[in-house]
């Protein structure tokens, strides 16, 4: 065992990609993501004005937007222009304030404010739509207040006869509806899982590459497949754990359970990717082949997650394809020990779920019993192609 | 050798390739299968939501019955108290919880206000967003019914009770994409970057097997290959763009706006520009698995920097400027608001310019890397 573990630290010095793939790589490419989203919340969204109105009402309420930390109001002295703006993606919405605003509204007709949001970015759309609507809302109060006054409504009574029923909205498990603490671990760990996709099939693919697999059966199929597992595990889970010190941390994002139980149901993760992994790399036996194939299967597991569109709104066969996402198993333990503090003993039902991996060592065992006979012909090319890079 | 004669070379090495072969065209074909399956359904509606009831009057009754009659949310049970709620949504059988207070049907026939609580598991934003919606609506509904009365009550006649009660309408309509859905949302933008990045993986692995070994391509003049592999490329992906811009965007309901033309003239320049950088960047490769690895790694940070996943004006500019060398980011805000958002030709005219820039330098960096790669050889 100890042979083949040296055997596989000599390997991983040899080949700089692979190196490059446990060491830094994953630290820029975590960083990146996490960059992009860390804004976090949105603010200062561009929204177009269009003032036809220009009263002291209309200006009292586009001067709402501005109060808004979500929205910045952009005014536009035309429709054309404003519109032209949110077809070029400049503003996120458009809003209108009709001719005779204050008018209509001291002679009791309904006017019409018209609201325009851009749903074709639809995370966007959505929140400028509902802060918009509560800008103006809250804008048009002191209106009904007056108009409840000059009725002759005691001033105690005022606030209550305009909304008799107020709400209060809590967003639980999140208050204040940080994207940081929404995105960005499920984007980082479907990285993880790409990542280490690629480092073991990149160990795998070696033996090919270097035509070892003889070598490789003589030591021992499954003791050098050991050996893999017990190498590589530790190095992506490394990186598993930068990426929840960073969120949980080093940004302090709220976290009710305790990392431990993830760093574990983490590990379960890496031994059911390694199991797809093995699958594909016995079923093919070639190098590029095998990495295609598994890029393919697991590179749209971001949107088989469930956490941006919700699990049970999905097709039936989106449900299928989900089960066999190693993250997808992952990121319920997550959220549930994240939001919930979910304690190890409650997580153990969920890890369970990850039985139906432990199938795949039937085909494992079938084809790996086969042997590379017939794809050393086609191996020996690609041996020499890495004898030549060798030699420089 | 002549040039269609270099461009038949080419297409029956990219399909005498099995991984090529898998990747374009199995890849092109299995994802635009794939990737909106899971969105099919386009809107979360009937979110379970329970009700916490300290009232158990008419009206709470009415309320709770007002917010399950709301496409967003269905009610699934009454609990005692919120402890118990809180199981519900830990253990994912309910997703938002609403509790209406002790006496509130007496506070409002008094006039006195009273205050609901709504809760939902911001967990899941898109299920956050429907209950809180769905409720929100419930309970002004509840309001106004109580308002109503209450100035029927007063004596008002009917029709003034109904002004005084909506001042102003709030006419909030989504624009490009009226079904506020999300194969829609995610399809236009994700498909452009599909086809970026299989065009570059299939570039990539062709050059990086190719480098090493005898073959056609050191017959010919860097230049010519360069052409003729672009050329053929070009080939194959204006019937796989055909199809995902043509019949994907149509059968996934993404709201079109531009013309066919107009979608070609823009889509010239993109695949020129891709497959350029794509034989620029196989130069650097001599090994057949590492093309893909990169490209998979920077996938992800392409699909959420093109603007229409997460605002590009809350991106660090750095990180913007950085991706504005991608071909896939100037070409899916291009798409977007040609095809999408139905911008006239003038206005993507930057981006259009942009492309082209990028054809001039990938094309100078692939003949550069190309004719470096041949050298030693010959």
């Amino acid at each position: 065992m100890i042979k083949a573990l040296k055997r596989e630290f000599t390997a991983l010095q040899d080949d700089p990609w692979q190196l490059a793939l446990v060491s830094y790589i994953p630290l820029i490419s975590i960083i990146a993501l996490w960059l992009l989203f860390s804004a976090g919340l949105p603010r200062q969204l561009p929204v177009a004005v269009v003032d036809l109105d220009n009263s002291q009402t209309s200006r009292a309420l586009a001067r709402q937007l501005q109060a808004n930390p979500v929205t910045k109001p952009i005014s536009y002295t035309g429709l054309p222009s404003a519109e032209a703006a949110m077809k070029q993606g400049e503003v996120y919405a458009l809003l209108v304030l009709p001719y005779g605003l204050k008018r209509d509204l001291l002679t009791s007709k309904t006017p019409i404010i018209d609201i325009r949001y851009n749903s074709q970015f639809l995370l966007v759309g959505k929140l400028l739509s509902s802060q918009l609507q509560a800008s103006m809302a809250d804008g048009l109060k002191p209106l009904g207040e007056l108009k409840l006054l000059a009725a002759g409504v005691p001033m105690e009574r005022v606030a209550v006869n305009l909304s008799p029923v107020s709400s209060q909205t809590t967003a639980l498990f999140n208050r204040n509806n940080n994207y940081v603490g929404f995105l960005v671990p499920p984007v980082l760990i479907a990285l993880l899982q790409l990542v280490a996709m690629m480092v073991f099939a990149n160990s795998l693919n070696r033996e090919l590459r270097w035509n070892t697999t003889k070598q490789w059966y003589q030591l021992g199929v499954y003791k050098v497949i050991a050996a893999k597992v017990v190498f590589y595990t530790p190095l992506v889970l490394l990186h598993g754990g930068f990426i929840l010190a960073l969120i949980y941390l080093y940004l302090g994002l709220p976290i009710a359970g305790s990392i431990a139980v993830l760093l574990i149901a983490q590990t379960l993760m890496l031994l059911a990717v390694w199991l797809v992994v093995l699958t594909i790399f016995f079923v093919l036996k070639d190098s590029a082949r095998v990495i295609s194939f598994c890029t393919a299967m697991f590179a749209p597991a971001f949107a088989f997650m469930g956490v941006t569109f919700p699990t049970h709104e999905m097709p039936q066969l989106a449900q299928w394809w989900r089960v066999i996402m190693p993250t997808s198993h992952y990121i319920e333990t997550h959220i549930a020990v994240v939001s919930y503090g979910q304690s190890l003993i409650a997580s153990l039902p969920q890890m369970l779920s990850y039985w139906g991996f432990l199938l795949l060592l039937i085909p494992i065992g079938i084809f790996a019993k086969k042997g590379f006979a017939e794809s050393e012909l086609a191996a020996t090319s690609e041996a020499a192609n890495s004898m030549a890079l060798k030699e420089q | 050798m002549s040039l269609l004669q270099l461009i038949w070379a080419e297409l029956k090495a990219i399909l005498a390739d099995k991984t090529i072969v898998i990747t374009v065209f199995g890849g092109v074909l299995f994802y635009s299968i794939l990737y909106p399956l899971p969105y099919l359904h386009q809107v979360p509606t009937e979110q379970q939501l329970v009700v916490i009831d300290h009232d158990r009057s008419s009206l709470s009754r009415q309320l709770i019955r007002h917010a399950d009659a709301s496409p967003k949310i269905s009610v699934i049970a009454e609990l005692g108290s919120i402890d118990e709620a809180k199981r519900w949504i830990e253990t994912g059988r309910a997703h938002g919880l609403l509790v209406i207070p002790a006496n509130f049907r007496r506070d409002l026939l008094l006039g006195k206000g009273v205050t609901l609580s709504y809760g939902g598991d911001a967990s899941y934003f898109l299920i956050y967003s429907a209950v809180a919606e769905g409720l929100i609506s419930a309970g002004l509904d509840a309001g106004q019914n109580i308002q109503r009365l209450g100035m029927l009550a007063q004596g008002d006649n009917a029709k003034a009770v109904e002004q005084s009660l909506n001042v102003v309408k709030l006419n909030s309509i989504p624009a490009f994409n009226p079904s506020l859905g999300y194969t829609p949302y995610i399809v236009p933008g994700l498909f452009l970057l599909i086809l970026h990045q299989t065009l570059l993986i299939g570039t990539g692995i062709l050059g990086a097997s190719q480098w090493r070994a005898q073959g056609y391509w050191q017959q010919v003049s860097p230049l010519k290959l360069v052409c003729g592999r672009i050329a053929a490329f070009m080939l194959v992906y204006s019937l796989l763009s055909s199809y995902y811009v043509g019949y994907c965007y149509y059968w996934y309901d993404v709201s079109l706006q531009a013309s066919i033309g107009r979608v070609a003239l823009l889509m010239l320049p993109f695949l020129l520009a891709t497959s350029a950088a794509g034989i620029a960047f196989s130069s650097l490769f001599t090994r057949r698995d590492l093309p893909t690895q990169v490209l998979l790694l920077i996938s992800m940070p392409i699909l959420f920097v093109s603007g229409f996943v997460w605002p590009t004006a809350l991106i660090p500019e750095p990180v913007v400027a950085i991706s504005q060398i991608v071909p896939a980011v100037p070409g899916i805000m291009a798409m977007l608001e040609l095809n999408q958002m139905g911008a006239s030709w003038q206005s993507i005219m930057p981006q259009w310019l942009q492309l082209w820039a990028m054809v001039a330098v990938f094309f100078a960096l692939a003949y550069w890397g190309v004719s470096k790669r041949l050298k030693p050889v010959s």
